[in-house]
């Protein structure tokens, strides 16, 4: 066995194990106690607990409507590059920008554009003549913020590997169909998702991935808030892990999530398995 | 056209703004109308490099993801090779699990993780960050290396092999330099990962061991906030990864996506 694989296993399973262990214990780091079996516990109080579904329904929503919007603005944008302009190449290097920046920048970032009084979003509104807008500190609008934050810097991703697919379509079959008499909506419906399909499936199980996770933006603009609109499951357990210190609730709720993520994996992936 | 020029002005926009705000006075950045030209300032930078811990940050930043990233080629070589040329049985499934480790959330791992760097007394320093660093770019590097690695021909290895070199010579002195390109490619965006990374380097590091990405987060405070200098320290964290990526950008669609399309 290689190296590498020992070093995997040791940092995986092991850790995974002990996780599992200590859910089902009753332990705060901070105490000097050791940790007490107290079985399902922790569990049953997680799922009886409104923060956690708060949770749940918060990052199911960061997740929906990030990735269809992303989804949706990637295609039309390769649609308007992939036969080529001038200029592309610096223009797609440009749009690549905001993605290879760390999350952490893009929350300061977004942190000082949103600022309601020198901000450059609340000049621009107010230039306009719209009321300032605390973005990030309203209940209202946090969250919806949150999703268009993760659209501003993900869209380009979804664009790069849709580009690159539709730039690996062969010329023949778009002027084939066009001899047909094919209108381009036509053509990129019937010709191009068939074609398209495992990018685009490969792109949102990422994006799926990722965005269940979010973290970092969270971390750097709302800390959750206002109230806990934007706590998603992530934040919640690195609240009650690492600022409450309750590490066996922690890690109890992280099985829950890893339960969930693998679940609605699992579930995409058969099912975009069935239709490829 | 036109609509490819206001897309790109739409994602470029904001950071055109961070970069310029970095080269500009208080005065500038808060005027009541948004200031495109003026008389850029070192001043920002200045400060940000002498003025706080944040270069120390840049150096351990620069420790960490370019170990994290050699580490990790290094050993994913090891399981990468093999799974290119050699039949191996469970190969898929090995292939799979471990592309699986990509699918969980990093805050499930960090708790465990977290105890066991505290139990062997790890935690706070730069090895702590670099283990889990490489722990999270290894199944990158696998899945991307083993393309590369299948991609070099296989009679030339034949070759070597008549001419009387044993698998680890063939390995370091016919493969790799055929490969070198795309393990060039692994390695930056490794480096990449490694150098965005936050959640666990903000919660394994401590005053000493802070990477850029947590010493960010310093500069946030409730009162007095120097959006100029965070917009300068944000520029100086931005920059590497531009570089690194935008040069590894033939590989790029490869490398986010595993290898999985293309």
């Amino acid at each position: 066995m290689s190296p590498g694989l020992l070093f995997l296993a040791a940092i995986a399973i092991y850790p995974t194990i002990y996780s599992l262990v200590l859910s089902f214990t009753q332990w705060r780091i901070t105490t000097g106690d050791a940790p007490r079996f107290v079985g399902f516990d922790n569990y049953s109080q997680i799922l009886a607990d409104p923060a956690f579904w708060n949770s749940v329904r918060v990052t199911f929503t960061f997740v929906v409507f990030s990735v269809a919007i992303e989804f949706a603005l990637a295609f039309l944008l390769a649609l308007v590059f992939f036969r080529g302009l001038p200029g592309e190449k610096i223009m797609r290097s440009l749009i690549l920008l905001p993605m290879l920046c760390a999350p952490v920048v893009i929350g300061l970032l977004a942190r000082f554009s949103l600022e309601p009084n020198f901000g450059i979003v609340n000049q621009l509104m107010r230039s306009v003549g719209l009321p300032t807008t605390e973005f990030l500190g309203s209940p209202d609008l946090a969250l919806p913020t949150l999703i268009a934050i993760d659209i501003w810097q993900w869209t380009p991703f979804l664009f790069l590997i849709f580009l690159a697919a539709m730039q690996g379509i062969p010329e023949d079959i778009i002027e084939a169909s066009k001899l047909d008499g094919a209108t381009w909506p036509r053509i990129v419906w019937h010709q191009f998702l068939p074609l398209l399909k495992y990018p685009i499936m490969v792109g949102l199980l990422l994006r799926l991935i990722d965005t269940f996770r979010v973290y970092d933006i969270v971390f750097m603009t709302t800390r959750g808030g206002p109230i806990d609109v934007t706590s998603t499951m992530s934040w919640q357990i690195y609240d009650v892990g690492f600022r409450s210190f309750t590490i066996s609730y922690a890690a109890a709720y992280s099985w829950l999530m890893l339960i969930i993520v693998l679940t609605m994996m699992n579930f995409l992936i058969r099912r975009m398995a069935v239709r490829a | 056209m036109a609509i490819a020029i206001s897309a790109t002005m739409v994602f470029i926009a904001p950071i055109l703004w961070m970069v310029t705000t970095a080269f500009k006075t208080g005065n500038q950045a808060f005027s009541a109308d948004v200031q495109w030209f003026f008389i850029p300032t070192l001043d920002n930078f200045a400060r940000v490099l002498t003025g706080s811990n944040f270069s120390f940050a840049l150096v351990n930043s620069l420790q960490v993801s370019i170990f994290s990233s050699f580490i990790a080629i290094v050993l994913a070589s090891g399981i990468a090779y093999p799974l290119a040329r050699f039949d191996i049985r469970g190969k898929a499934g090995i292939a799979g699990t471990i592309l699986s480790f990509r699918i969980i959330p990093p805050i499930v791992t960090i708790i465990p993780l977290f105890l066991v760097m505290r139990t062997i007394g790890l935690n706070g320093t730069l090895a702590s960050i670099i283990i889990l660093h490489v722990f999270m770019n290894l199944p990158l590097a696998v899945w991307l290396l083993r393309g590369f690695f299948e991609d070099v021909p296989k009679e030339i290895e034949e070759a070597a092999h008549i001419d009387g070199l044993g698998h680890v010579q063939t390995f370091v002195r016919i493969v790799v330099p055929l490969a070198m390109p795309g393990i060039a490619a692994t390695a930056l965006l490794c480096f990449v990962f490694s150098w965005n990374e936050f959640l666990f380097a903000s919660i394994l590091s401590s005053a000493g061991s802070q990477t850029v990405t947590v010493a960010l987060t310093q500069y946030v405070t409730p009162v007095g906030t120097q959006w100029t200098q965070i917009m300068a320290a944000g520029t100086l964290v931005a920059i590497p990864v531009w570089i690194a990526a935008l040069s590894a950008q033939k590989y790029l669609v490869r490398g986010l996506t595993f290898g999985a399309v293309k």
